[in-house]
């Protein structure tokens, strides 16, 4: 095998891995802090997808317009979040997990045909400005541009949200209604607030997913569930709540697939899940995770 | 208050009957296009309604019994397609795969709770799925075999119907006499409260592994059925959108009821049938409804209607 081979599945690996990341961190706050298992997650990619889609169509030619695109992708899951916060979730906190499941399930039915009212089943490309498309030369090889930035910005993404988590007044909230909401309350937080700020966090960041992997990508029906499904596993594979662990978890998923593909195709499907089964098995809480 | 109780069994036993013997005489009234849909709908009351004895009555979410319905079916299916066995040793077969199935899954899944378990299981329907879906020699991979040589009785909708019935009828008073039973019983206890089952001497882990393996195997005679019925093998039947389904069984007919899941069957088919000929955005009516039900339907259908008959009876001066 060529250093070139190597070198283009590495980029096309960590892209997957970067994209996932940022999807998979969303879900792993919202798990890890409010422990709730948001369903909906994908469906939240979907939306911050399709927004990208419909602002990059209509305004096509006004200037950063697919800046403004990503930030509408972002913007709108995270408001379509926290309306399902309010509404939906807040009620079936004190539940138990059983009716956490329902109720976020039904949304990804309910927000799978909202998308098909609006867009419809067909498939919608998504053109990046031309400066990020193309080619550029990185070690003698052409890579894509788009694929380059989007494994920064993933990288730039977890800095961020690292810091935001771990050295600002509103993480330190996040940490505290992590560890004991009842104590939070008594502080004199209002956790009702913090916990819709922190869900549509979680939601922003599937969306800011979404929206970033249009160019590369098409806007179709359907992906929510794969998006879903590689979020859990990195969740689980990184441990509920821990932000780190999700990186270590997408990258190596990403590598998984990317170069899984080339030696035994027909186990790349399944690996992911087969790490996830030995992971819940041999420890449930995950590689950075603290147990209960 | 005896006279009451003895009463009470006997008009459930009535009622029984006389739903049995409605079954039975249906066909002489419906169409073929409907008595099919009849049959989809008792497997699928078959399926909910082992899938229950883990969610309902042990309170444990599973997200991933499709598998075990899968496994059956595949089993069957693979083991007819290739002309393997005759047909009686292949539905055994069916059986102990999902079983076995489950009593590995189950094996590891007990010891985790909650969120955890109910990923497990995801997990592990989808690595069924993934051998279904990229097995091509054998499963025939996305396309799913089709034409799987049943006997030459079951080519009727009318004798497979009433085959169908039949095993269902059985299965579904098998699972009632677990639940009736004192296993059944500490079941409860153990949905209730985990630790003080666990103090009063009930080993938890045992028992909710018990269940989840009888859970396991009857949802592996309901693919079997299916696969019986249609003829085919979808990886479809490994989805997991179909263990959600599933799921959604329950909860419409009602989750702590032993017949809700079967009803809830019947009413989300019959939904099914009908939405879908009015509007083509039928998953969004089901979304609003899982929503709804959820936050303020929470007994179901059969939760709603227990509800009613004590009122009636309450009025009546009977309780």
């Amino acid at each position: 095998m060529s250093w070139d081979i190597i070198l283009q599945q590495s980029v096309s690996g960590l892209t997957e891995g970067m994209v996932l990341f940022v999807a998979a961190a969303g879900i792993t706050l919202v798990m890890g802090s409010l422990k709730v298992l948001n369903l909906a997650h994908g469906s939240m990619y979907i939306i911050g997808l399709y927004l990208c889609f419909a602002v990059c169509s209509q305004f096509v030619g006004i200037p950063a317009y697919f800046y403004i695109a990503i930030i509408a992708g972002t913007l709108g899951a995270s408001i379509f979040g926290g309306l399902m916060e309010i509404l939906i979730i807040r009620p079936v906190y004190k539940m138990g997990h059983i009716y956490q499941f329902l109720v976020t399930w039904g949304v990804i039915f309910v927000v799978m045909d909202l998308v098909k009212m609006v867009w419809g089943g067909t498939y919608h490309p998504i053109t990046a400005p031309q400066y990020l498309t193309g080619r550029i030369i990185f070690f003698g090889l052409a890579m894509p541009k788009y694929n380059l930035l989007l494994i920064i910005f993933g990288l730039v993404v977890f800095v961020l949200l690292y810091l935001f988590i771990n050295r600002t007044r509103f993480g330190l909230i996040i940490r505290g209604i992590t560890v004991d909401r009842e104590m939070m309350s008594l502080l004199g937080q209002d956790v009702s607030r913090s916990y819709t700020f922190v869900f549509m966090l979680g939601c922003a960041l599937a969306g800011l997913a979404g929206a970033s992997v249009g160019p590369i990508t098409v806007a179709g029906p359907g992906m929510e569930m794969m998006v879903l499904l590689k979020s859990f596993i990195i969740m689980v594979i990184g441990g509920f709540g821990s932000i780190v662990g999700a990186l270590i978890a997408a990258i190596l998923l990403g590598l998984v697939d990317s170069f899984g593909i080339l030696f035994i195709p027909r186990l790349a499907l399944g690996f992911p899940f087969f790490l996830m089964l030995i992971v819940l098995s041999i420890r449930p809480w995950g590689l950075l995770g603290r147990p209960e | 208050m005896s006279a009451i109780q003895k009463n009470k069994v006997k008009s459930s036993h009535c009622v029984t009957l006389a739903v049995l013997i409605v079954f039975c005489i249906l066909p002489l009234f419906l169409r073929d296009s409907w008595v099919s849909v009849v049959a989809e709908m008792l497997i699928w009351g078959l399926a909910g309604t082992a899938l229950n004895l883990i969610f309902g009555h042990c309170g444990m979410v599973s997200f991933g019994h499709a598998g075990f319905f899968a496994v059956g079916a595949y089993t069957f299916g693979l083991l007819l397609n290739y002309g393997l066995v005759p047909y009686s040793i292949a539905f055994i077969s069916g059986v102990l795969a999902a079983t076995l199935f489950g009593m590995i899954v189950g094996w590891f899944a007990i010891r985790l709770i909650s969120h955890y378990f109910a990923l497990f299981i995801l997990a592990a329907s989808m690595v069924i799925w993934t051998i279904a879906s990229i097995w091509y020699g054998v499963t025939g991979g996305d396309d799913g075999l089709i034409g799987i040589p049943v006997p030459d009785i079951f080519l009727s909708i009318t004798n497979s119907y009433y085959f169908i019935l039949m095993v269902v009828a059985v299965c579904l008073f098998i699972l009632y006499l677990i639940r009736q039973s004192p296993f059944g019983s500490a079941l409860y206890a153990i949905r209730e409260n985990r630790r003080r089952a666990g103090s009063i001497g009930i080993n938890v882990r045992r028992y909710v592994y018990i269940a989840f393996v009888i859970s396991a195997a009857f949802t592996g005679i309901a693919g079997i059925l299916m696969v019986n019925f249609l003829q085919c093998v979808f990886v479809g039947y490994a989805d997991f959108m179909r263990s959600g389904e599933l799921l959604f069984l329950c909860l419409l007919g009602g989750m702590y009821n032993f017949m809700g899941p079967t009803v809830g069957a019947f009413v989300y088919l019959f939904l099914d049938k009908v939405v879908t000929r009015y509007t083509e955005y039928w998953p969004f009516v089901l979304g609003s409804l899982i929503i709804f039900i959820a936050l303020f339907f929470r007994g179901g259908i059969m939760g709603f209607m227990e509800e009613r008959y004590r009122v009636f009876k309450l009025k009546r001066g009977e309780l």
